[in-house]
C-alpha cells in the first residue's frame, strides 16, 4: 500500500542510511543528516535501521494513509497531528487507512524524521533508496517531495507502542558541542588560527545545506594560502578557505576538494549539528583519534537502549 | 619533490583516513594510490568500508569498532609496500568527441588569445595529446587529467564563472577536465562533448575511471548534434579500449584476446 502527499513541505526527501562505495566517482553517500534521529524513527516503527523514511526540512508535510501502519515522527521539535489530533514526537503510534498525519513548522531543530512500518518502498539506484537533490538520484524520482506524489511502502513488519526515553531526546533550544580531530591539514594554519576554533561558539549561517553547514565566527587563520592539491573530503571535514570561516561538509558534500580541511567533526555529533538552525550557534571541542572512538562506541551502545517498548516485541 | 619513503597517515575524523604517498601531482604517485585502493579492494580490508582515490592520497572510510587505528594504518603499510603500477589491470582508453569553439567552446577564442596562438591550433594541440584521469571526483563522473602540450598551460579564470554546462571541455594550469554536471567553474571551456559522463538514468551512472587515458576526436557541429541525439535515446556506445597487458610474461595468445572493445551497459 502507499502514502499519499497532499502537502510536500520545502524539502522532503526519502532517505535510508546512504550509498556506499559512490563516493570515488564523485557521488556522495546522502542519507539523512541527523542519523541518530533517523534510527530511532524506524527502530520505534519496527524497521530495520536501513529501511526508507521521510526527512523534512523545517516544515513538514500532510500525508495520508491508505493501510493500517505504525508512524513515529523524531528529530525537530514540529507539532504533530493526526486528523487535527496532537500526536506525540519520538513515540510510536497507529494509524488507520484514509488517516492524515501533518506535521508543521519547527520551533527548534531543523530536520524531522517520519518512518512508517514497512518502509518506504520506492526503487534502489546504486543500491541505496537515499535521495541524491543535485544529483536527481534516488528517493522518489531523484527529488524532493511535491503535492500528489504516491509513495509505495513495503510490507509492514508489525509494531508496538514504543517511545524514546526522555533523557535521549535533545534539546535543540541549546547550542551543541560538537567533538573534533584535527586534521589532515592542521599544519596549514597557524597556532592562534587552530585556538580560534575552539574558543568561541560559530554561527549556523542560511548558506548552509545538504552539502556543507557554512558557519560564521572568529577568523581562522592560515599559514600559507587556503590551496591544497585537491584531496578526499571525509564526512565532517572542516574546509577553511580564503575568508577564514569554516563549512562543515556533509551527506551530500563533493567527494574531493582544493581546499584546506582545519579538521573533522566526529561522526557522532554531525546529526546534532544538521538540527542547529541560523542564527543559532555551535561549540567546537578538540578529541584524540583514540577518545573519538571511545566516544563512537559509548554512542552507539547509548543509542541501543534509547528506547521503551510498553510490551517486549 | 615526488613519493615519500614512506606513507603519512592522516586522520580524518573518528570513521576515516588520508593516506599520503607523495607531494606533488604526478602519474607515478597517482598510480601507487591507485594500486594501493586495488589492492585494498582484492584483498577485502578488514574494517574498510569505502575509498577515495585523488593526485597523491587515498582517503580510507573504515569502521573502528571492527578495526583499530594501529591494525588498520599497519595492513596499510604492508599493502603500501606491494602497491605498484603493475598489480592495476590494464588501462583503458576512452575516445571523446569533442566539438570545439563556437557557443558550446565559448572560450576558446580568449583562451587563443591568452595563449598567443590561433584558435585551430590550440583546437589542434587539445585534441592531439593523450590525457590521464587521476581520478574521478568532485562532481559525479568528473575526470581531473593532465597530458596537454605545455604550450596550452594556462592560468585559471580570474573570475570563476557560477554555469558551466555538462560536457564542458576546459583547461586549467596544466590540468584539462570535463564538466560532468551543470556546475561552477574557473577553467576556459575550449568545447563540448556530447557524451554523458554522469547519466543518473543508467545501472552504471559513470563514464570515467581513475587511470583510464582519453583521447579527444575533433567533430563538427552536425556530429555533435547526432551524437547528442543518439545519447539521450540510449543508442549511443562510447568506444572504449582496453589497452594490453605490459607485463612481458603474459603469453601471447592472452594478450591477443585483451583488447576487445568495451561496451558500457
Amino acid at each position: 500500500m502507499n502514502v499519499l502527499v497532499h502537502d510536500a513541505g520545502p524539502q522532503t526527501t526519502v532517505q535510508d542510511l546512504g550509498r556506499r562505495g559512490s563516493l570515488r566517482v564523485g557521488i556522495p553517500p546522502s542519507g539523512p543528516m541527523d542519523r541518530e534521529a533517523f534510527l530511532l524513527a524506524n527502530r520505534l516503527v519496527g524497521n530495520a535501521d536501513d529501511a526508507a523514511a521521510l526527512e523534512c526540512t523545517l516544515i513538514g508535510p500532510r500525508l495520508e494513509f491508505a493501510d493500517e501502519r505504525w508512524v513515529a515522527v523524531t528529530g525537530a521539535a514540529v507539532p504533530v497531528t493526526l486528523n487535527g489530533a496532537t500526536m506525540p514526537r519520538w513515540a510510536a503510534f497507529e494509524v488507520e487507512p484514509g488517516d492524515v498525519l501533518r506535521l508543521g513548522t519547527a520551533a527548534s531543530g531543523v530536520r524531522a524524521y517520519i518512518a512508517v512500518s514497512g518502509g518506504i518502498d520506492t526503487p534502489a539506484a546504486l543500491g541505496s533508496r537515499a535521495t541524491y537533490l543535485r544529483g536527481q538520484l534516488g528517493g522518489h524520482q531523484g527529488r524532493a517531495l511535491r503535492k500528489g506524489d504516491v509513495l509505495p511502502l513495503g510490507p509492514p513488519s508489525g509494531g508496538a507502542p514504543a517511545e524514546v526515553l526522555g533523557q535521549f531526546i535533545p534539546d535543540y533550544t541549546q547550542a551543541p558541542l560538537a567533538r573534533v580531530v584535527l586534521g589532515p591539514q592542521d599544519d596549514r594554519f597557524t597556532e592562534r588560527g587552530v585556538a580560534a576554533l575552539f574558543e568561541a561558539p560559530y554561527e549556523m549561517t542560511p548558506q548552509s545545506d545538504r552539502m556543507g553547514a557554512r558557519l560564521r565566527g572568529a577568523r581562522i587563520e592560515h599559514t600559507r594560502g587556503h590551496d591544497i592539491i585537491s584531496d578526499g573530503v571525509a564526512l565532517g571535514g572542516i574546509q577553511v578557505v580564503g575568508d577564514g570561516q569554516p563549512i562543515v561538509l556533509l551527506a551530500d558534500r563533493q567527494s574531493t576538494g582544493g581546499y584546506t580541511k582545519i579538521g573533522t567533526v566526529c561522526s557522532f555529533d554531525i546529526g546534532r549539528v544538521c538540527q542547529v538552525k541560523p542564527g543559532q550557534g555551535l561549540f567546537f571541542k578538540r578529541v584524540t583519534v583514540a577518545e573519538a572512538h571511545e566516544l563512537l562506541s559509548a554512542h552507539r551502545a547509548e543509542l541501543d537502549h534509547a528506547i521503551h517498548w510498553e510490551e517486549t516485541p | 619533490m615526488g613519493i615519500y619513503a614512506e606513507p603519512r597517515f592522516l586522520p580524518c575524523g573518528d570513521l576515516a583516513l588520508s593516506v599520503e604517498l607523495g607531494d606533488d601531482i604526478n602519474r607515478e604517485v597517482n598510480a601507487r594510490v591507485l594500486a594501493l585502493e586495488y589492492l585494498i579492494q582484492q584483498k577485502g580490508l578488514g574494517g574498510v568500508t569505502e575509498t577515495v582515490p585523488s593526485y597523491r592520497s587515498l582517503l580510507v572510510y573504515y569502521d573502528p569498532l571492527a578495526v583499530s587505528w594501529d591494525e588498520l594504518t599497519t595492513s596499510l603499510r604492508a599493502l603500501w609496500r606491494e602497491a605498484r603500477p603493475g598489480v592495476l589491470p590494464p588501462a583503458r582508453t576512452v575516445e571523446v568527441p569533442c566539438c570545439y569553439g563556437g557557443d558550446l567552446g565559448f572560450e576558446l577564442e580568449a583562451a587563443a588569445a591568452k595563449i598567443g596562438l590561433p584558435a585551430e591550433e590550440v583546437a589542434r594541440l587539445h585534441a592531439a595529446a593523450d590525457y590521464y584521469v587521476y581520478f574521478v571526483g568532485f562532481t559525479p563522473g568528473l575526470p581531473y587529467m593532465t597530458g596537454m602540450p605545455e604550450r596550452l598551460h594556462i592560468p585559471r579564470l580570474v573570475q570563476p564563472r557560477t554555469k558551466t554546462p555538462p560536457g564542458s571541455v576546459s583547461i586549467g594550469g596544466i590540468q584539462c577536465c570535463i564538466y560532468s554536471v551543470e556546475s561552477p567553474g574557473g577553467f576556459w571551456v575550449l568545447g563540448r562533448t556530447p557524451l554523458a559522463l554522469y547519466d543518473h538514468a543508467a545501472a552504471d551512472p559513470i563514464l570515467f575511471r581513475a587511470g583510464d587515458h582519453v583521447r579527444f576526436r575533433m567533430i563538427d557541429r552536425a556530429e555533435y548534434d547526432a551524437i547528442a541525439a543518439a545519447v539521450v535515446e540510449g543508442r549511443y556506445r562510447p568506444r572504449i579500449e582496453v589497452a594490453p597487458q605490459p607485463a612481458p610474461t603474459t603469453p601471447r595468445a592472452a594478450r591477443t584476446a585483451s583488447t576487445p572493445k568495451e561496451q558500457r551497459a
